[in-house]
């Protein structure tokens, strides 16, 4: 199957920078599916987004949306997608129905007129519909200066669903945000990309908003890192899972352990004990000392993000001291 | 219905058009100003050259300064309505508009039809003022006068596209915007008679767009009358066609320069 996301050999040098934004990344996304697009501040993630919405020209590669291209078929690009940009992008001084209005009429969904009650009535349905669901209904006909940042977030996503769109890119969507807004927020992402089977395209700060995705891509300096889903690329970067375990009687543990031929290594108070499978569940039938303490340690992507940081910093001072 | 691309940029153009009428009637500000600034200039300045200055001058100075003062209003407004967009740019307003498929042309095109609405409606400032001073408005050549005024708003708008072409930050542009309109507030001949200019200012008020766009419409408000060879600098057919000359450049130069710099970063 085409994928709807294709990008290849993509290279971003800016005018002004010393090195490129990014530099020849490559990387496909399939119709549907959730991508997290990771990285530090600096890596390239805004710059890609920026080029995969057709607001940036690129350097060099191809970057294929929906089957059009980015610089050749701009218009068609912008007609498939829709964008939650990292900073609100709503006209303060007009009311919520009156930004979507001004939405609809660009994106040549709807004739425009200049009174909600002249739209059509599917307009008016598709918006008292999505309204509901966001649960914006009662300020639907408010200025949009008095939102607070949840509901300007709300309000954004519904704006960019109006035209339909195959892919929805999210720029930090939900940067400013209160966590019970970000929960209510996620929720209703997953509502719709399930119903309206719409691709997510994510860039994040919040690592735990990734772990739900389909695959993750991480880079620094401009170049892919890690592609893959999240428990690969925490493999990848954290190597096996572990739990911590301990017992009245240290030495048999310690015994069953050599005997099983498992790897582990003797803390302070514990034993790292690193297991393979999905859960310890089997490793542990398989021990017979009686545990006085057992904790699992659920690897994140935070701490595989964080490890991967950390490697491209040593590798940039390696290079800075060579 | 599904409409054709034709349809879909024109509908485009209505809806961002309305955008800024909507916001223009919301905003009191504007309002306001429209009302303040014709009574500082043709008010208060005016009054003052008119009573000291301009006894000699063989025509209403008042009456003279109004019509420039038209066309001033115009200009500024569009002018400072074009620069807006470099501000909605940096404060993100506008990256709504330019993620959709939609012409670049269209967005201008749209924002320039919103700005010149403003700008018009908030001439009936400069009547009030008007009739309250006691200036003769010249019966039906007002009417012709106002009938030509959206020309004055096409100049003024597509000198605003040619300057927020070569401009990237919002402070950037309001104090270009400003060194754009007050030289030419004063050069042009908008208060001040420019028939006697010589050297650099004659020079300069020779190269403004808004001088071509003031003797236009003093030509019109003035046709027929006695003093009409005493304000009026050159044939219409000249100005007209300086005018469209200025448009054109202005606009295939300053669109393409804005959209150039919105996407080759």
């Amino acid at each position: 199957m085409e994928p709807i996301i294709r990008v290849e050999q993509l290279r971003k040098q800016y005018k002004s920078g010393k090195r490129p934004a990014v530099d020849g990344i490559s990387f496909e996304v399939g119709r549907g599916e959730f991508f997290a697009f990771l990285g530090p501040n600096g890596a390239g993630k805004t710059t890609t987004i920026s080029i995969l919405t057709t607001t940036l020209s690129k350097t060099e590669g191809t970057v294929m949306i929906a089957g059009y291209d980015v610089e050749k078929e701009a218009a068609k690009v912008r007609r498939n997608v829709g964008i939650i940009f990292q900073n609100p992008s709503l006209d303060l001084d007009l009311t919520a129905e009156e930004n979507i209005r001004l939405h609809v009429s660009i994106y040549g969904v709807y004739a425009y007129r200049p009174f909600y009650s002249m739209m059509p009535k599917e307009y008016k349905q598709r918006i008292e519909e999505l309204a509901a669901i966001v649960g914006i209904h009662d300020n639907l006909f408010k200025k949009v200066k008095g939102f607070s940042g949840g509901m300007k977030r709300k309000l954004e996503i519904m704006r960019s669903l109006m035209h339909k769109p195959q892919i929805l890119f999210l720029d930090e969507p939900t940067q400013g945000l209160d966590a019970s807004a970000r929960q209510s927020l996620w929720a209703y992402l997953q509502k719709i990309r399930k119903e309206e089977n719409i691709t997510i395209f994510l860039t994040t700060h919040y690592l735990e908003e990734a772990e739900e995705a389909d695959r993750v891509c991480m880079i620094t300096h401009g170049k892919v890192a890690v592609l893959g889903t999240p428990e690969e690329i925490k493999h990848k970067l954290l190597g096996d899972k572990s739990m911590l375990i301990d017992a009245g009687d240290r030495k048999a543990l310690r015994a069953e352990l050599e005997a099983l031929q498992v790897s582990f290594t003797e803390e302070e108070q514990c034993f790292r004990v690193r297991f393979q499978d999905k859960t310890p569940q089997s490793l542990v039938a398989r021990l017979h000392t009686p545990l006085s303490r057992m904790e699992v340690h659920q690897q994140t992507l935070e701490e595989a993000y964080l490890s991967l940081v950390q490697q491209s910093q040593n590798d940039e001072s390696r290079k800075g001291a060579v | 219905m599904l409409m054709t691309k034709a349809q879909k940029e024109s509908n485009a153009v209505v809806a961002i058009a309305a955008r800024e009428i909507t916001k223009g009637i919301k905003n009191p500000v504007l309002m306001i100003v429209s009302i303040v600034f014709p009574i500082i200039f043709i008010g208060i300045f005016g009054g003052s050259l008119s009573q000291n200055m301009a006894g000699n001058l063989g025509y209403n100075y008042l009456q003279f300064m109004m019509i420039g003062m038209i066309v001033n209003s115009v200009f500024t407004g569009l002018i400072t309505g074009m620069s807006s967009l470099i501000e909605e740019r940096n404060q993100n307003l506008t990256q709504e508009l330019y993620v959709s498929p939609i012409s670049r042309y269209s967005i201008i095109l749209g924002k320039m039809i919103g700005s010149s609405f403003t700008s018009i409606v908030g001439l009936l400032g400069i009547l009030i003022v008007a009739l309250l001073m006691q200036i003769p408005l010249g019966g039906m050549h007002i009417v012709w006068l106002f009938l030509i005024t959206p020309l004055f708003c096409l100049i003024g708008g597509s000198l605003g596209i040619f300057f927020i072409g070569f401009v990237q930050d919002s402070k950037t542009a309001d104090i270009g915007s400003m060194l754009l309109v007050m030289p030419q507030m004063f050069l042009s001949g908008a208060m001040i008679p420019i028939q006697h200019s010589t050297g650099i200012l004659g020079f300069l008020a020779h190269i403004m767009p808004m001088t071509y766009c003031i003797d236009l419409a003093r030509a019109v408000f003035y046709s027929g009358t006695p003093v009409y060879s005493q304000v009026v600098l050159y044939h219409p057919v000249t100005d007209l066609l300086v005018m469209a000359g200025f448009f054109l450049v202005f606009t295939v130069v300053g669109t393409w320069m804005f959209t150039r710099s919105e996407r080759n970063r």
